[in-house]
């Protein structure tokens, strides 16, 4: 049953309860309506047909637990059982974002290649995080996620069918986005997800399925049975390593043909790995999550802007030249800043990102002399030490040559990675 | 072109199809109702083809009267799509109809798209009985592949339907809808074309109930906020006909 402007809907947590302002959206499940809790604004999810009691349950458990980041849109209220129905309430998906299809289908665009890597950053990050918490994601697919185009922020959405582990919802994401092993019938858990993430990264990355090449654009007909052959049974990676029988199609699959080639082939490598036979068969040798954070983030290390036309391109780790993949033009690229085993490039204007949160920590800016000096916008000062064992402060804002030699100690001023040491080389 | 430039990731096709009874039978209210329906969905079908990166909806209109026509010569996009307004009166080449669909469903006919399709969904609306030979014109019908996988949903226009007929179309009785009142059919037709099509152009849940179950089921939920609507296999709930 609908609900009307000003109905007042109960909620199961001390007595409280929301008004109907306005009707948002209809999906099929159910409606999103924008209610008032308390002089604040929220949103109500209403279902059309009441889920069983099992998941009004899971529905209280995830509502008790709260959300595992800020990327969640999580279920915050429950409401009691009334009008044939029941919902829940959480927080009103900000303007500016938009659902991933819409980018699937180009109708918005990401703005930069480093907010495309910073939505797969926060789509890792927003995984890991669940499976921390004990829950798996069943019901996947492109409408659950919201970008936003300028930053790469993501909002993940539909949690109301986040289970813990080894449990079964009941309601199925695409089998386009679901693992072999599920569209064969198992119950999604953490390891089904890793493959989703896949998925969704290489869409999010190529703007093309991995599975969908020319064995597959040559079904003429994808019936449900042909679904259960081409994503479950007889899974096959666009660029398998073994087999290149499902090879993009010069004309239809577009963009992964232009993206491939031109994006790292650290990127290349890991989701031939991933998508290998072994991989698709053995859900348990899928990588885990902050693995995929630590390859995005070296991938990142390499993405710099161009001193010629100012665009971003990728240089390739190793080489001590670098050749722009807009304009062409080559320049140098052996000044890095190292830490551990990622080696970051710097050119001017690039940002670096040493933790995994998005804001970037260090820019390279050129001083008056022409010089390339790394800025500190990261939360606090740097101490820096210089080859001649000098010690020396550098607070926000302020900079520090490139010299080969100077070590960084970031103490606490990176949040999600404390202590952590570079060098300039 | 810059590299962070892309276009849409290719898509499948997913035509829906109408069949609509355009006998005298139909005439006055029903055919004003069905015209009147058809229209009003369209904007609905074009936004679930807007939003949809797994499939684009492709909409096919045949009427059949005293003989068959088909609105366009090839399906349209749903955007694109105009119903033209029917007017009732003749017999019903239910048969003629079926050999006129089996004769597009084919990839040199109506589902010759690039980058392949899902199966099709077909809508049959109708409100009596065959007055030509139905039964050599379902049996070459059902022959067919594409017919075979696709989603099929009768809407049973008044009790003076033959629901053996349109069972034969559906293959079974689930999938056949009776509506009673003007109202009733103009809601069951929203109904049916929009559930067929949201679950018909997307990929597959990754359930073992296949998308014709899963479009009956989600019919039957909705149903019973219908007066005047039920499925031919629960006669129960059927009320009277009223269509003035």
């Amino acid at each position: 049953m609908d609900l009307k402007k000003g109905q007042i809907v109960h909620l199961t947590t001390g007595g409280m309860t929301c008004t109907v302002i306005e009707e948002l959206g209809r999906g099929g499940q159910g409606t999103v309506y924008k209610v008032d809790l308390g002089g604040k604004k929220m949103a109500l999810k209403w279902y059309h047909i009441p889920p069983d009691e099992k998941f009004y349950k899971n529905l209280q458990k995830n509502v008790d637990a709260g959300a595992p980041s800020d990327a969640f849109i999580w279920p915050e209220f429950l409401t009691v059982r009334e009008n044939g129905s029941y919902g829940y309430v959480m927080k009103l998906r900000p303007s500016g974002y938009y659902e991933f299809g819409q980018y699937l289908l180009a109708r918005h665009q990401m703005k930069s290649l480093s907010a495309i890597f910073a939505a797969a950053m926060k789509i890792c990050n927003g995984f890991k995080l669940l499976h921390r918490y004990g829950y798996s994601y069943q019901d996947l697919n492109d409408g659950n996620f919201f970008i936003r185009p300028d930053d790469g922020d993501v909002l993940i959405c539909d949690n109301d069918n986040v289970y813990p582990q080894g449990e079964k919802s009941g309601i199925m994401g695409k089998a386009r986005y679901m693992a072999p092993e599920i569209v064969a019938g198992g119950i999604p858990d953490k390891y089904s997800d890793r493959y989703s993430l896949t998925v969704l990264l290489f869409m999010l990355i190529y703007l093309n399925h991995p599975l969908e090449g020319a064995r597959v654009a040559a079904c003429p007909c994808m019936t449900e049975g042909n679904e259960k052959k081409f994503y479950g049974s007889e899974a096959l990676f666009i660029y398998d390593r073994q087999n290149n029988t499902n090879l993009p199609v010069r004309g239809v699959h577009t963009n992964v043909i232009r993206r491939w080639p031109a994006f790292p082939k650290l990127l290349r490598e890991t989701f031939m790995d991933q998508l290998s036979q072994e991989k698709l068969k053995n859900p348990t040798t899928r990588m885990v999550e902050s693995m995929w954070e630590n390859v995005i983030a070296k991938v990142r290390d390499t993405l710099v802007i161009c001193p010629k036309c100012r665009q971003e391109t990728f240089v390739e780790g190793s080489q001590t030249t670098g050749k722009c993949i807009e304009c062409g033009a080559q320049f140098d690229i052996t000044r890095r800043l190292v830490m551990g085993d990622r080696s970051m490039v710097l050119t001017p204007g690039t940002c670096l990102f040493i933790d995994m949160d998005n804001k970037p920590d260090i820019k390279v800016q050129t001083s008056s002399s022409g010089e390339m000096m790394l800025q500190n916008v990261s939360t606090s000062s740097w101490n820096v030490e210089t080859p001649s064992g000098k010690i020396r402060q550098v607070n926000v804002n302020d900079c520090l040559p490139t010299r080969p030699g100077l070590k960084i100690s970031f103490g606490t001023s990176i949040e999600g990675a404390p202590n952590a040491k570079a060098e300039v080389k | 072109m810059s590299l962070i430039d892309v276009e849409s990731v290719p898509r499948r096709t997913m035509t829906l199809f109408f069949l609509a009874d355009t006998s005298g039978s139909m005439s006055g209210n029903k055919i004003g109702a069905l015209n009147d329906a058809i229209t009003n969905i369209m904007p609905m079908i074009s936004e679930i083809s807007n939003t949809n990166p797994d499939a684009e909806i492709k909409v096919a209109a045949l009427q059949f009267s005293s003989g068959t026509s088909w609105l366009y010569d090839e399906p349209k996009s749903a955007s694109d799509f105009i119903w033209q307004d029917q007017s009732a009166g003749g017999l019903t080449s239910l048969g003629e109809a079926c050999i006129q669909l089996e004769k597009v469903l084919h990839r040199d006919g109506f589902m010759k798209s690039a980058s392949g399709s899902y199966a099709p969904v077909v809508i049959l609306l109708s409100d009596g009985g065959a007055t030509d030979d139905y039964d050599k014109g379902i049996e070459k019908l059902k022959l067919n592949n594409w017919f075979k996988a696709a989603i099929k949903i009768a809407i049973a226009i008044g009790d003076d339907c033959d629901k053996d007929e349109l069972k034969k179309f559906t293959g079974n009785l689930e999938a056949v809808i009776e509506v009673h009142n003007i109202e009733a059919l103009k809601q069951i037709i929203r109904i049916v074309a929009v559930t067929s099509s949201q679950i018909g152009s997307k990929s597959t849940s990754a359930t073992d109930a296949t998308k014709q179950d899963q479009v009956v089921e989600e019919i039957k939920n909705q149903i019973d906020n219908v007066d005047g609507a039920n499925t031919a296999a629960d006669p129960s709930q059927a009320t009277d006909d009223y269509w003035d």
